[in-house]
């Protein structure tokens, strides 16, 4: 008789978190060039052109710290090996 | 002997006690619990050395040298398409590092083919990848060196072939003596030498400038496009956009960035290893190459671009920090080089090697590895003897060619059930036949202005999907040793 096959929950989180970093670079990339393409030189905000200080600086700065709280968040504590996984009883 | 002399001796003789130290630590492991101690650290490496492991392995001397260059040369628009590359540790273990954690230790992967083993069960997989890794990691290996090389010899008055032995061989001794042991004990002093020689490069170069605003209005007033993020239509979107997914989107398909994937503790370092890493890249990125951009107001008559950071780190500080700038762009392509004499010698001592020659013992790939691992950098530096000019052309085109050939075997293997062995050849081999026309012969396949490699790594994934539908499913030992859970024997 054939068995059932029973995937892996921590296989689901990782198509889970495949697709949060997929998202996240996308709309890193979608503020960094947009603002970047549409901002301007002028008037130039602490010395720099208008799009280097936002585009440049505040885009990634912000992107940074919002990576903090998506990976710390989003990303939940597993066991590594089948053991430490059996032992919690599979869930995540 | 100058101040920037002495503190580049002091870096170098701390990283060969490190190698002298981490060849201790693996010579006490037993000879059954080498192979992992030295091609994994014994898989127990914390958030910060991870972080630095993919960021610096990743972050060459494209990051270290050329960026600064680029951005002399092209303004503010390199700045803009460089900080694409933030978020390289994400792009790398978020989507494949749970699953390389979890498969690698069910299947006691150790090394990048291990891994194409497991998942594909095909010798000729290993054969084809083992050599294309050192078809395009060698020479990209020899580029670091000769970047090292040229800003050791231009701070310190040291002849090329001298300053090419000394950033060089003190890779060779942790590398060869501690393997990923001692890499991963290096990376951390790398780390914060390469960090701190950013902010003081940056710190020195603006207040040298007199700041921002008078930077800004000398660039604007020796080319205006040197202020726009396209220089003035040079670099199109869709030129920057095909950049952003060699260093985002395709960056699964670096071989040396598994590392941090094979080696991490838990998932704990798994997330410290991701933002930490952004913030790594971040500001390697950001202050090197702002500082290359000011650098052009307050020397807009260098020959060669490439020389911008080390002329910076020259004439706007004092020595002694001028010595730690030195020490922290060398550090950068160190911890690269050593991330990719691993992925090497793991690929030809323990996947080549064991393939050819089934029955080789413990001892003997123990020898094997130490052997190979020096002959790679050995054939490195003597390719860096030749003195390439266009570093930064050939590390774009490494990074292009192995993203073609394992960007949809190892990111639809990890994720798709149905992929198979029959998908993952015709997809490398239609990458690299692809890439390689688009490299030559059909430059139209550069579509839009886009990078070569674009076309390539796409199409190949699309094969890889066709080819592993036509085909008979992988079996159901493959599908339960990644996907399946493991119930109580």
């Amino acid at each position: 008789m054939e068995m059932k096959f029973i995937e892996d929950p921590r296989v689901k989180v990782s198509r889970r978190l495949w697709a949060i970093s997929w998202i996240f670079y996308s709309a890193f990339l979608a503020f960094l060039m947009g603002l970047s393409y549409t901002m301007g030189t002028e008037p130039y905000i602490w010395g720099l052109p208008r799009w280097v200080a936002i585009g440049n600086i505040v885009v990634p700065v912000v992107f940074v710290i919002a990576l903090i709280f998506v990976a710390e968040k989003l990303i939940p504590d597993l066991p590594l090996t089948d053991e430490e996984e059996r032992g919690k009883g599979g869930k995540e | 002997m100058n101040w920037a002399t002495v503190s580049f001796i002091i870096y170098t003789l701390i990283l060969l006690a490190i190698g002298i130290w981490s060849y201790r630590i693996v010579e006490r492991v037993p000879i059954a619990k080498y192979e992992e101690e030295f091609y994994a650290a014994g898989r127990g490496l914390g958030g910060v050395v991870v972080a630095l492991l993919i960021a610096g392995g990743l972050a060459s001397a494209g990051t270290f040298v050329a960026g600064p260059g680029m951005c002399y040369a092209y303004g503010y628009s390199w700045v803009f398409i460089n900080n694409m590359q933030t978020f390289i540790n994400l792009m790398f273990l978020a989507p494949i590092g749970l699953m390389v954690g979890m498969v690698a230790r069910r299947v006691n992967a150790g090394t990048y083919l291990d891994m194409f083993k497991a998942r594909y069960q095909n010798k000729a997989i290993i054969v084809i990848l083992a050599i294309l890794v050192t078809v395009f990691l060698l020479p990209y290996m020899a580029t670091q060196f000769v970047g090292a090389a040229r800003v050791i010899s231009q701070m310190t008055g040291i002849g090329y072939f001298g300053a090419l032995a000394l950033g060089s061989l003190v890779v060779l001794v942790y590398c060869v003596l501690g393997g990923m042991r001692g890499t991963s004990i290096a990376i951390l002093v790398q780390g914060i030498v390469m960090t701190v020689g950013c902010i003081i490069l940056f710190i020195g170069t603006v207040h040298y400038a007199g700041g921002f605003q008078k930077s800004s209005e000398i660039l604007a007033g020796l080319d205006i496009t040197l202020l726009s993020p396209t220089m003035g239509g040079v670099f199109s979107a869709p030129f920057s956009f095909s950049i952003a997914c060699l260093i985002g989107y395709f960056v699964i398909g670096m071989p040396h960035a598994m590392l941090g994937a094979l080696t991490y503790k838990n998932t704990r370092a798994l997330k410290r290893g991701i933002w930490m890493g952004g913030i790594f890249v971040f500001l390697w990125t950001f202050l090197l190459c702002m500082s290359g951009t000011i650098g052009r107001s307050i020397n807009p008559g260098l020959a060669v671009a490439d020389e911008a950071g080390p002329w910076l780190a020259m004439h706007v500080m004092p020595g002694a920090l001028g010595g730690i700038v030195l020490a922290g762009i060398v550090a950068g392509i160190q911890t690269t080089v050593a991330a990719m004499a691993i992925i090497i010698a793991s690929s030809i001592a323990k996947n080549l090697f064991k393939e050819l020659k089934p029955d080789v013992s413990d001892r003997g790939l123990k020898s094997a590895s130490r052997w190979t691992m020096g002959g790679c950098i050995a054939v490195a530096i003597g390719l860096a003897l030749q003195q390439p000019s266009l570093i930064q052309w050939i590390i774009l085109f490494a990074i292009g060619g192995l993203e073609a050939a394992t960007f949809g075997p190892i990111l639809l293997g990890f994720l798709w059930k149905r992929g198979n062995q029959w998908g993952a050849i015709a997809s490398i081999c239609w990458g690299m036949i692809i890439y390689a026309l688009g490299s030559t012969v059909l430059p139209q396949l550069q579509v839009g202005g886009m990078h070569q490699s674009f076309v390539a790594i796409v199409s190949s994934v699309i094969v890889y999907v066709i080819v592993s539908m036509a085909t008979a499913k992988p079996s159901d030992e493959i599908v339960q040793t990644f996907w399946g859970a493991r119930t109580q024997a």
